[in-house]
């Protein structure tokens, strides 16, 4: 609390943060701020894409009664409502609306439309349902319309780019603190405690994980959900147990043999890990990782993206907390007798943190990366589910329907470049060298 | 220098362990079972009789010995005290699991033992009673029944299943019409048997025994130890001919599943044709990157710069899919005009004797063309960034400045002082090459058709064929710990200034 007011107001002094120099030169970079405007432009069209493209009208006369289709649609998929009875088994498409108004699309992905099929082209001649709009860059093999596809994709690409990357990032900053900030001789631990946290791993494994095996993969066939459900109740039995040793040690340490410290070599061991890793190529680990899942999903995929993309980030805090930790202001925190965890995290972390954007910045340009080609592999994700890169490989499927192999392509492409341009941004702003 | 290498390589020994083991964890998880899948062909249609369910058991034991799959599945195993260390006996994998359900259900393993074999008594005496048409039918039901009570765990299920199998035996035993011979009426006693175990299964259940951890110790004989070492002795002759596994080590990675194939002859061939692609792709863009870079570095800031630059960075962000689909719809094919139909839309071109050497040279380099470039794009992009940010840096440097100033002439000064110095990062680049080349090889292969490891792991994935992906995945991060190993010592060798000993 006091280290924190203190820096405020020096702050308030100086007139400008940290934050403000990175804003400023951030600012200048025109092409990243650009950047920055189309991502936000990307958010909104994924979270508005079932307003945009939707084969339900906003608002329908049908039969004398009036209705709100698709804000209702959007009810149901939450479980907020149920459908009236007449429209229980609507087909959106062929219905007789005595008037509507529909989306700018008025296609949703799955729509399907045989009548424009397969593979119609933008500029070919279409056969529109009065109120429907012409489909704008053409349909795929079984007629759905690529527009709403792809504006439905943009969800997909950036939901795969943001988790997977807030997995990785938890997973990098906690491993590369650790790594940075203890080294190979900083963490000090009584050898009882090593002992007894060793035999008590054991343990905990098998009360959470061994005994709780069958709990867990009844879960796994039910859905996603309850497996991670299933996953956390693991975790916390695993911790809970794990905090014995760890209370018992502060007695064991009392006798002299076990009270003798020594140093853990952290960041060895993280090291190699990191090197595992980045030993085996990515792709092929994602593709083995998909291939021993009964039942693999979209969901997965993200979760093992960024079960394997953390590396980067972990060296990156590493590197920052290697330098932080010999500056002056954590060796007065440590003399003030802070924990090692509070010195950490509240005081080392955030000082180190704002390089790591560049890494999630080009983090999430490969994620999306690695999505696409994943679901142009037909790997991994559901059939149901319309993503850019299967988009992109129905294109294989006919050399005329050049809509398919240009459109979705382009979608990737403008995705990746405007994230790496501001991954390029951030590095011209955060770089001391440039700073005036 | 030789204390660093012999460091570095010791280091190598526990990544390539913990590789290994995640790799042998994925195989264990892989769901499905390849005995099973095998065997569905021939086996199961003509199962009437009790030889032919004895000849069908003893077929899946063989396939199970060929793959290994009758071990232990480590050197030790951590279960719960219910559970009988020699489970992995039973070898089907569906039994064995359903089996392991009951333990944790009931926890009394002799119990559950004695109710499986008299589930498996009541299968082979249903088989083994003299055909009879009258009571086709109902031998029919009890022997699928058997079946699924082999892979049930569900209290409510079996209870059903028992219920009905009653139902069928009494009215066989009670019904008036075949009073002359009760054809049914042979298996009561061993049906009641079933019933009665099951009965005391559920009554004497000790599910304590669940949680009590117990390890067990198989030695080396086990899935894992087969797997990379093998269990044919490394020396001396094999007097066993059970065994004719020779190891990971060996280059025996046993056979597919698909095809029987050996799955070092599917590497063998497939590795042949991505090494090439691979090799064209590198010295290609050694040759264009490097000179590039230098060129940009040395007129940096010049409008040439910039617009190059800016080129570089597309071509960094252009997916690989994106490109590959691009060329295939508009060059390989007259449907946009005559004239754009330039290559070959996929596969090797001419294989084969019948053409002479130069014929299939210069015809595959025909069909590579588009592919390389597929590849070389990205990365040419990325190198030729990293060489002129390197390059950048060594001529923003004193000692440049210095043979500047001592009048030396400026191509002298950037090609014999500053190009040296930069070359350096470009070695590390080189060892990130290679798993990016062989990841980048599934999309380009598949794209493109071309028979190498990449097509051949994403195959693998499709028919799930776990000996070859798991094979490839182990293997291809050999190469890349083994291309890395070879970075660090050349970057050694080539900067003396970098000294490892103290901390690497």
């Amino acid at each position: 609390m006091f280290g924190k007011k203190k820096q405020v107001s020096a702050n308030q002094n100086l007139g400008v943060s940290y934050w403000d120099i990175v804003k400023r030169q951030f600012g200048k970079n025109r092409v990243a701020v650009w950047s920055l405007y189309f991502f936000y432009f990307l958010v909104v069209v994924a979270f508005a894409a079932d307003f945009i493209a939707n084969e339900k009208p906003y608002y329908c006369q049908y039969k004398g009664a009036t209705y709100f289709p698709l804000f209702r649609g959007i009810a149901v998929d939450f479980g907020l409502a149920n459908w009236q009875p007449e429209f229980a088994q609507a087909d959106w498409v062929n219905m007789e609306y005595e008037s509507a108004i529909f989306p700018p699309i008025t296609y949703s992905p799955t729509t399907i439309d045989i009548v424009n099929s397969p593979f119609i082209g933008p500029f070919a001649a279409q056969d529109i349902k009065p109120g429907r709009r012409k489909h704008l860059i053409g349909t795929d093999q079984i007629g759905r319309d690529v527009c709403a596809g792809m504006i439905h994709g943009t969800r997909i690409a950036l939901m795969v780019g943001v988790l997977s990357m807030s997995i990785s990032s938890i997973i990098g900053i906690f491993l590369g603190a650790l790594s940075g900030y203890y080294g190979d001789e900083r963490l000090q631990v009584s050898r009882g405690r090593i002992i007894l946290n060793i035999l008590f791993l054991f343990f905990a494994w098998f009360y959470a994980f061994q005994v709780r095996s069958y709990a867990m993969t009844d879960a796994l066939a039910e859905g996603f959900m309850p497996y991670i459900i299933q996953w956390f109740i693991s975790i916390f039995l695993f911790l809970a147990i794990m905090a014995i040793p760890n209370v018992l040690s502060i007695i064991f340490k009392k006798i002299p043999y076990f009270g003798f410290r020594i140093a853990v070599p952290v960041d060895i061991i993280i090291m190699r890990a990191i090197e595992v890793i980045n030993s085996i190529p990515i792709l092929l680990l994602i593709l083995s990782l998909v291939a021993v899942l009964k039942k693999p999903s979209i969901t997965w995929v993200m979760v093992i993206i960024g079960l394997t993309g953390w590396t980067g980030i972990a060296k990156y805090v590493r590197a920052e907390l290697l330098r932080v930790r010999s500056l002056e202001y954590i060796e007065a925190a440590q003399s003030l007798g802070f924990s090692e965890w509070r010195i950490i995290f509240r005081h080392a972390l955030p000082n180190s943190l704002t390089p790591v954007l560049i890494t999630i910045a080009f983090g999430i340009a490969s994620a999306i990366l690695v999505e696409s080609s994943l679901s142009f592999l037909g790997i991994g994700v559901q059939a149901e589910l319309q993503t850019w890169g299967k988009l992109l490989s129905e294109a294989r499927e006919d050399v005329s329907a050049w809509w398919l192999a240009v459109f979705p392509g382009l979608a990737i492409f403008v995705t990746v470049t405007i994230f790496n341009l501001i991954g390029e941004g951030l590095t011209d702003a955060l770089d001391p060298r440039l700073k005036q | 220098m030789f204390p660093y290498i012999l460091k570095r390589f010791l280091y190598f020994i526990p990544t390539f362990i913990v590789i290994s083991l995640i790799t042998f964890l994925l195989s264990q998880m892989a769901p499905g079972d390849p005995v099973e899948l095998k065997l569905k062909g021939g086996m199961q249609s003509a199962n009437q009789q009790a030889s032919d369910k004895l000849a069908g058991e003893k077929a899946y034991l063989d396939l199970s010995e060929k793959y290994g799959r009758q071990l232990p599945a480590f050197y030790f195993s951590i279960t719960s005290s219910a559970e009988p260390d020699t489970l992995y006996k039973i070898t089907r994998k569906a039994d064995r699991e359903s089996l392991a359900r009951l333990i944790g259900m009931y926890g009394n393993w002799p119990l559950i033992s004695h109710y499986y074999y008299a589930v498996r008594n009541l299968e082979l005496a249903i088989l083994s009673l003299p055909e009879d048409p009258a009571s086709f039918e109902a031998r029919k039901i009890i022997r699928d029944n058997c079946n699924i009570l082999y892979i049930n765990y569900d209290d409510n299920e079996i209870e059903n299943i028992l219920k009905q199998t009653q139902a069928l035996v009494d009215a066989s035993v009670t019904d008036s019409q075949q009073v002359s011979h009760k054809p049914l009426a042979a298996i009561t006693g061993i049906f009641a048997d079933v019933k009665t175990s099951y009965e005391k299964v559920k009554q004497e259940k000790t599910p304590s025994a669940n949680y009590i951890p117990a390890i067990h110790w198989y030695g080396t004989g086990n899935q894992y130890h087969r797997w990379l070492f093998g269990d044919v002795p490394w020396f001396g002759p094999n007097t066993d001919i059970t065994k004719h596994a020779r190891g990971f080590f060996r280059l025996d990675f046993g056979t597919s599943y698909v095809d029987d194939r050996q799955v070092s002859s599917i590497i063998r061939d497939s590795l042949r044709w991505t090494l090439l692609l691979s090799l064209i792709v590198v010295i290609l863009e050694y040759l264009i990157s490097i000179p590039s870079g230098v060129i940009l570095a040395i007129r940096s800031n010049s409008l040439f710069d910039k617009v190059y630059t800016i080129f570089l960075f597309i071509c960094y962000s252009l997916p690989v899919v994106w490109i590959g689909t691009l060329l295939i719809t508009f060059l390989t094919s007259d449907y946009y005009g005559d004239k754009l139909n330039l290559f070959p839309p996929y596969g090797l071109g001419k294989v084969g004797d019948e053409f002479g050497f130069w014929e299939r040279v210069v015809d595959r380099g025909y069909h590579f063309i588009l592919p390389v470039f597929t590849i070389a794009l990205g990365s040419f992009a990325y190198m030729s960034r990293q060489m002129r940010g390197a390059m950048l840096s060594v001529i923003r440097q004193d000692y440049i400045r210095t043979a500047f100033a001592k009048g030396l002439p400026p191509n002298k000064v950037f090609w014999k002082h500053a190009f040296r110095n930069s070359l350096l990062p470009i070695i590390t680049i080189f060892s990130s090459l290679l798993p990016a080349m062989i990841g980048g090889a599934v999309i380009i292969e598949y794209m493109f058709n071309i028979p190498g490891m990449g097509r051949v792991s994403y195959d693998a994935v499709v028919q799930r064929d776990y000996p070859v992906l798991f094979t490839i995945l182990l293997f291809s991060a050999l190469l890349t710990m083994l291309g890395n190993l070879l970075a660090d010592i050349l970057y050694v060798m080539v900067d003396p200034r970098i000294s490892f000993n103290k901390k690497m």
